[in-house]
């Protein structure tokens, strides 16, 4: 394709082909978040080849590649992809070390800016121009812009409410989804959503991760911070607590004071109308009806 | 050293943001493996945040401790001390 729509989290994003750019193949995950109406908030021109950064740009953030053998992280390099800033530009540099080491991305941004430019090097004639993680970067900085955050959390939807249970990488969060799922809910996703206040009211979001993810969303009336335990209970989370613990499980680049209390801000006002607990629980069915009866 | 008569200021590397009387605090990073740490100050603690202010010594903010909360001047003291290496790394003493 030389472009394509997509619609995620209820942001419409174009990604569109440049006269030398790359065939556009997005990976099956995409494809069900695929729309067919031409307006976007976000254009993203992809380009073939790379992008030379000034020298005055200053590199403000960075992620090792770290890979998690059973439970344990391993860092096996110490740049996966970079921030770097220049004057109101952002510049996101990645590579690929999973599908395809020679390939290179270099994404050029403004949270000022709806249109966007993507430089892919080494990508050969076809490529999913979100590829993984590009598709996280993209989506984050999109969360920045509107004010909306990006969670780690499985999301819920049953008998008419919206519940999150979040928490980082081993706390059971697809445990959680899982025993929902036996119950006939809804499972918004069970690893990464999109809260967004929508009118007034938040709203979960999935983002596609999985070959088989499909589009959905909810309304959002509880946040569990959830915590493997040999009983069940649930400890009401108040004020600078509730935020702290909240914000510890988001997705966030801490490099900007700006950014920080804007998400900041975003987070507690969330946390003063969706009521946040601490869950702990026995990864069992016994835990959805515990929830049920003391909700 | 830090002693009585040090002043404190707020360091440039933490953003804050207050909700009801107390504190989130968190530290700029620039690199994701940083990002651990989240601190939040209790009413007392975003008392003292609060004071500090470039210009008030530890000894005056351990006074008004004493003033608020009708303590002694040793509890106040120790408090204090606690207080300033918990955020040594956010502090600025002079």
């Amino acid at each position: 394709m030389r472009n394509y729509n997509l619609k995620i989290a209820g942001y419409k994003i174009r990604l569109e082909s440049s006269e030398n750019g790359p065939e556009l193949v997005p990976e099956d995950r995409f494809k069900r978040s695929i729309i067919h109406d031409g307006a976007w908030d976000i254009l993203i021109r992809v380009h073939n080849g790379t992008y030379n950064l000034t020298e005055e740009a200053e590199r403000v953030f960075v992620a090792p590649y770290v890979v998690e053998i059973k439970g344990i992280k391993i860092k096996k390099r110490e740049n996966f992809w970079s921030v770097y800033k220049h004057c109101s530009d952002l510049f996101i540099t990645t590579n690929f070390p999973d599908s395809n080491p020679k390939k290179k991305a270099f994404l050029k941004l403004s949270l000022n800016s709806r249109e966007w430019d993507l430089w892919l090097e080494g990508a050969g004639y076809e490529t999913d121009p979100l590829e993984y993680p590009l598709d996280g970067l993209v989506l984050y900085y999109l969360t920045a812009i509107n004010d909306d955050i990006m969670i780690h959390a499985s999301g819920i939807y049953y008998d008419g409410h919206g519940y999150i249970f979040s928490g980082v990488s081993g706390k059971g969060k697809t445990t959680m989804a899982r025993l929902w799922d036996n119950l006939g809910a809804r499972v918004i996703h069970d690893d990464r959503l999109i809260i967004r206040n929508i009118d007034g009211t938040y709203r979960m979001f999935n983002t596609p991760v999985y070959k088989n993810d499909v589009p959905g969303e909810s309304p959002l009336d509880k946040i569990f911070l959830i915590e493997h335990c040999h009983e069940n209970k649930i400890v009401a989370a108040k004020g600078a607590s509730a935020v702290s613990h909240v914000v510890a499980n988001c997705i966030q680049h801490n490099y900007n004071p700006e950014m920080i209390a804007r998400f900041l801000g975003s987070v507690s006002i969330m946390c003063s109308v969706v009521p946040v607990s601490t869950l702990y629980f026995k990864p069992d069915r016994s835990i959805i009806d515990y929830i049920l009866r003391h909700e | 050293m830090t002693d009585l008569k040090s002043i404190l200021s707020h360091s440039a590397n933490i953003v804050t943001r207050k909700t009801g009387n107390e504190y989130v605090l968190v530290p700029i990073a620039n690199n994701i493996a940083d990002m651990n740490s989240i601190y939040t100050l209790n009413e007392t603690g975003a008392f003292i945040w609060d004071l500090i202010d470039g210009k008030r010594s530890v000894e005056e903010i351990i006074n008004a401790l004493t003033d608020e909360y009708d303590t002694d001047f040793e509890t106040a003291k120790s408090d204090m001390f606690s207080f300033m290496n918990n955020l040594k790394d956010y502090l600025i003493i002079k």
